[in-house]
């Protein structure tokens, strides 16, 4: 089963994408977790979160980014340019980030040169920074607004019942994530980080309720499975963007098991549930803007410092790996107080800046957690 | 116990034998497999002490090649060697920072030189031994000239960039514009010291503070780097090249007193 994930973690068009494609029906990209996939599912349309992963060459991403930007979204647009996400139908930008919201100028302006490149349903999502009453509510017009576009641009009605239907297969396919995680912070974890990655990643590329139904049948698998991992430092993962489950790979080939994170391509895209009373649309802007795991949130960083302290607590860690991706000043900067804090709670520390895409630097790496793991013995 | 320590580095490869005290030491030139650099300086470093390899009771090799090194019994990380081998040559030392080929680090040790703290610089030639051969090339001067002469300047420059790529224009710019290459040097110097103090306050470096690898030979980097850090900085009595080979050393000792030989 194991090897069925990471098949559609490390293929872009995998089986279960090209099976919906075949039966006519359209997919629509978006990049960052603060885009609500129920509007898009139910839609009928599937939602394909965008990774740079497969790139070999940044010549096209470089072209159109400046210098000193993220390299996740170079990646992201140097996949666009050579027309690799040509089978989607759309693409959804959100300010994520700085980085990230250039996406948008730098997709268009490359489609400049790269005839066929920009999907015919191309828009951008704004996402609030703070949380307020009046947020919210401008929030939920935004949401409101992409629900409208989808509908006018595909010629599909999303009607309240199909927006519940979305929520309710979401919010399952969460509390199956948080179960994965039950079994990954045990005392003897019967799955490593590597292979939860690829699971997580799945849940961003194939239909929800396909993937609820994989999961469901890992799950009892691993519940009952004997082989356990044993006498390995317990580590967890903080920072950017990482969707590469060869990095985690390294990581663990030191002699580490991570059992617990808080990254967007992991415990952040399912911690919180959406509620399933009331307004579909407003219980979905109410969730996704009040997901404040993300440094990007303004305001929030003691609770972050808390889901942190708690998750790390709960699956016993021993060391705290905290990255980031070159010039990500959100995380970048947000490490750093990071490590002063939990470090002060006597948790150990190992901040850490690395490039998104071909893991080119798994030496550097390496020695850098062959140290981290040493101190903590 | 007779023991050694292998540090397999991207520009150099260090070996150091030990019983109690340093029996013999050699430090080469890294070749193209560091199977290799490891087996030469070996030798080299046997040959000093008057050995053979059978001599050898405990190995523990360290450095950016240590995993391709044949004869070890365990490796550890050059950060770990590197606190050991300076606590050992100064009961007193706090912080170490190591300035390498291609990699410069801070760590801050606790008093039996077990590293509390680290900080290394990321995927870049600034602050790094490679950058200041990059400049000394530039310049036409040997290593060692660049940091002799930049105790000479009479008005040191300054260098807007540490980015070993950019900086070459810069310093292209000054030589062209015929600067003294003592007050180029000291800005190149200086910009160096200013990149390595980053890593040193980032593990809130503690006295005694000393420097090991190549680079801290050169006195230029090391005055500035005291005016950065505001504090002086301890020189160790052996060759700094051979503080993680004697720190690779002290570690096969303890390994080996604890019967864990492999």
């Amino acid at each position: 089963m194991m090897n069925e994930w990471k098949e559609i973690a490390n293929t872009m068009g995998n089986t279960y994408l090209r099976k919906w494609k075949e039966s006519g029906r359209a997919a629509v990209g978006y990049p960052c977790t603060y885009v609500p996939d129920e509007v898009i599912y139910a839609a009928d349309i599937l939602p394909y979160r965008l990774r740079g992963t497969g790139t070999t060459s940044s010549s096209i991403g470089d072209t159109y980014f400046g210098p000193v930007i993220c390299s996740f979204p170079k990646c992201v647009l140097q996949l666009a340019g050579e027309g690799r996400f040509n089978f989607l139908d759309g693409t959804i930008i959100v300010p994520g980030c700085d980085s990230m919201r250039r996406l948008d100028e730098c997709w268009r302006k490359a489609a400049d040169d790269y005839k066929g490149i920009l999907p015919g349903f191309f828009h951008y999502f704004g996402v609030p920074h703070k949380v307020t009453d009046y947020s919210l509510m401008w929030f939920y017009e935004e949401t409101l607004k992409l629900k409208e576009k989808l509908e006018k641009h595909f010629g599909v009605t999303i009607t309240d019942k199909a927006l519940k239907g979305a929520i309710s297969v979401y919010n399952e396919s969460r509390k199956l994530l948080m179960q994965l995680d039950k079994l990954r912070v045990k005392d003897e974890p019967v799955i490593n980080g590597e292979d939860a990655l690829s699971i997580i990643l799945a849940s961003t590329a194939i239909p929800r309720d396909e993937f609820n139904k994989m999961l469901r049948k890992t799950l009892s698998q691993l519940e009952t499975k004997k082989e356990t991992i044993k006498g390995k430092k317990r580590l967890m993962l903080v920072g950017s963007i990482n969707d590469d489950p060869e990095f985690m790979k390294v990581i663990e080939d030191c002699g580490a098991v991570i059992v617990t994170d808080t990254m967007c391509f992991g415990s952040r895209s399912y911690s919180d549930l959406t509620e399933e009373e009331g307004d579909p649309l407003f219980a979905l802007a109410k969730r996704y803007l009040n997901h404040a795991y993300c440094p990007r949130m303004f305001g929030y960083y003691k609770p972050r410092l808390k889901n942190i302290m708690d998750r790390a607590k709960e699956a016993k860690v021993d060391g705290i790996i905290l990255q980031n991706i070159r010039f990500c000043d959100l995380h970048g900067s947000e490490n750093g107080i990071f490590e002063r804090d939990l470090e002060k709670e006597g948790i150990p520390c190992m901040r850490m800046e690395r490039e998104y895409g071909p893991l080119t630097e798994s030496g550097r790496v390496k020695m850098r957690i062959d140290a981290f793991l040493e101190r903590i013995s | 116990m007779i023991v050694a320590g292998c540090d397999v580095g991207s520009l150099t490869a260090k070996a150091v034998i030990m019983n109690g005290s340093i029996l013999g030491y050699a430090v080469i030139k890294a070749k193209s497999k560091p199977e290799e650099s490891a087996a030469e300086v070996m030798n080299k470093a046997l040959e000093k002490a008057g050995l053979k390899m059978e001599d050898i009771s405990y190995c523990v090799g360290t450095g950016y090649g240590r995993s391709k090194i044949p004869f070890v019994n365990l490796t550890m990380s050059e950060i770990a060697c590197h606190g050991k081998g300076a606590q050992w040559i100064m009961p007193s030392v706090r912080t170490v920072i190591d300035i390498g080929g291609q990699d410069c680090k801070a760590m801050r040790l606790d008093k039996d030189g077990n590293i509390l703290k680290f900080s290394t610089n990321d995927k870049c030639a600034a602050g790094t031994g490679r950058f200041l051969e990059v400049m000394a090339k530039l310049l036409g001067v040997s290593l060692d000239e660049l940091g002799t002469i930049s105790e000479n300047a009479k008005d040191p420059l300054s260098l807007s960039s540490t980015c070993t790529v950019w900086v070459q224009a810069e310093v292209i710019h000054h030589l062209n514009s015929k600067k003294p290459v003592e007050d180029i040097a000291a800005a190149i110097n200086r910009a160096m010291a200013i990149r390595v103090g980053i890593l040193a306050k980032q593990v809130s470096a503690e006295k005694d503070i000393c420097m090991s690898g190549g680079v801290a030979k050169n006195k230029g980097v090391v005055s500035h780097l005291e005016k950065v850090l505001g504090v002086k900085i301890k020189k160790l009595k052996y060759d700094p090249q051979i503080v993680g080979a004697i720190g690779a050393a002290i570690i096969a000792g303890e390994k080996a007193k604890g019967g864990k030989m492999s």
